[in-house]
């Protein structure tokens, strides 16, 4: 193997390492994603009929200058609408802790 | 069967395989409070369920007998949660009981009224915080359920929610029906949901138009009185962990003030409306004008 080939695969080899450590979730990010498959997935991913409105999907969320409601997508007005709710979307007061909100946006911001 | 034989027969299978609506399969695992042979209904309190819900305590029909009889309430048990019909329909399959022990420890539940007893008439503050009583409205045919607005289960208040408001929306078409009948949604939720938040919560659901409260009131009322309420309709609600289980109850209550018909967690607005305007017509008190509210 001469050294142009050993060059190529290190640099490869090195590549990968470094997108696999770049693409594997935090702890708050992987925790965030396991409460929004319990409080948030049933509406926002795979709504049921029956509902008034039908929930916004969340990819994207902060890709986007405004959230679906129209407000700034910004993390202050995201954990307002969790902490209590807008139109139909319940309030999630008293029923998700300030570190669970935390670790929510920290799961919202990963959606594309 | 040659190849250009099969081809069309397995393009038609495709074709209708995806037709179908989609099931949606859950594990559940929980303890049964209440078994309602009538309904073949259970009662279960379960923990979280990803993708479904966080831990709860809802009703479920058991379709299958083998799996339904069996239980009784104490018993743990694993089973299935079946979805289809976009969220519309839900049961459990394959019931399996894996601990029989706490049979003994589960007290009887409250007798519920029977069809045609007087609904009791208890006075409830509404969403602009003025007082009535369930009895305020005879001459008409009132639908009445029970939700808490932080409910965070589509396949609960937000659907009864939801489905009010288009038996709302529908009966308004006809003026008529729409001033034989009213809509009472109760929350058993009166340390959260006070009237100003009912009155927010309400307005979602009336395209922002305060209007529509005159036909269909948000209302709770004190700790007390609302356990007689839901005991009177069967309503079973705990508080626990920040958040409040509790089954699903629709009670369609005659013009004359009694029972007229009980819903769990399986109907449609179809055919709740069809119960409303058959009550409307068979009321033998003469409708009223809208019920007397004291102004301010």
């Amino acid at each position: 193997m001469n050294q142009t080939v050993r060059y190529v695969i290190f640099t490869a080899l090195s590549a990968f390492a470094w997108l696999s450590v770049g693409s594997s979730p935090s702890a708050s990010e992987q925790r965030g994603r396991e409460l929004f498959d319990l409080h948030c997935a049933f509406c926002h991913e795979d709504p049921p009929a029956g509902l008034k409105k039908q929930p916004p999907k969340l990819e994207g969320v902060f890709k986007a200058k405004h959230l679906p409601s129209g407000a700034p997508a910004t993390d202050k007005q995201v954990r307002k609408t969790i902490i209590q709710g807008l139109r139909t979307m319940p309030a999630f007061d008293q029923r998700l802790s300030g570190p669970d909100i935390n670790d929510l946006v920290a799961y919202l911001h990963t959606l594309n | 069967m040659n190849l250009r034989q099969l081809i069309p027969v397995v393009f038609l299978g495709i074709l209708l395989s995806g037709c179908q609506s989609k099931t949606k399969h859950y594990d559940l695992r929980g303890q049964v409070l209440d078994k309602n042979p009538a309904t073949n209904q259970i009662t279960v309190k379960h923990g979280d369920i990803p993708g479904f819900m966080p831990a709860m305590t809802m009703s479920y029909s058991v379709k299958d007998q083998n799996g339904f009889q069996p239980v009784e309430p104490g018993d743990v048990i694993t089973a299935d949660v079946i979805m289809a019909n976009n969220g519309n329909e839900y049961w459990l399959e394959n019931v399996r009981i894996t601990d029989e022990s706490g049979r003994k420890t589960i007290k009887p539940t409250v007798h519920r009224l029977d069809i045609g007893e007087r609904v009791p008439d208890l006075t409830l503050v509404n969403q602009d915080g003025k007082s009535f009583r369930l009895g305020d409205f005879k001459g008409k045919a009132v639908l009445l359920t029970f939700i808490y607005t932080r409910c965070p289960v589509p396949t609960f208040c937000l659907r009864l929610s939801g489905q009010f408001a288009k038996i709302q929306d529908d009966l308004a078409k006809t003026p008529a029906d729409f001033a034989k009948t009213h809509l009472v949604t109760i929350s058993f939720d009166p340390k959260y949901d006070t009237p100003p938040v009912l009155r927010k919560y309400g307005l979602a659901y009336l395209d922002n138009d305060p209007a529509g409260f005159s036909h269909w009131d948000f209302a709770s009322t004190n700790a007390g009185d609302l356990r007689k309420i839901a005991d009177a309709f069967g309503l079973e609600y705990f508080e626990e962990e920040n958040q409040i289980s509790h089954s699903m109850v629709i009670v369609l209550v005659s013009p004359e003030g009694t029972v007229a018909k009980y819903w769990s967690t399986e109907w449609t607005t179809a055919e709740l409306e069809d119960a409303l305007r058959q009550q409307e017509k068979v009321g033998i008190v003469p409708a009223q004008a809208d019920r007397q509210r004291k102004a301010g």
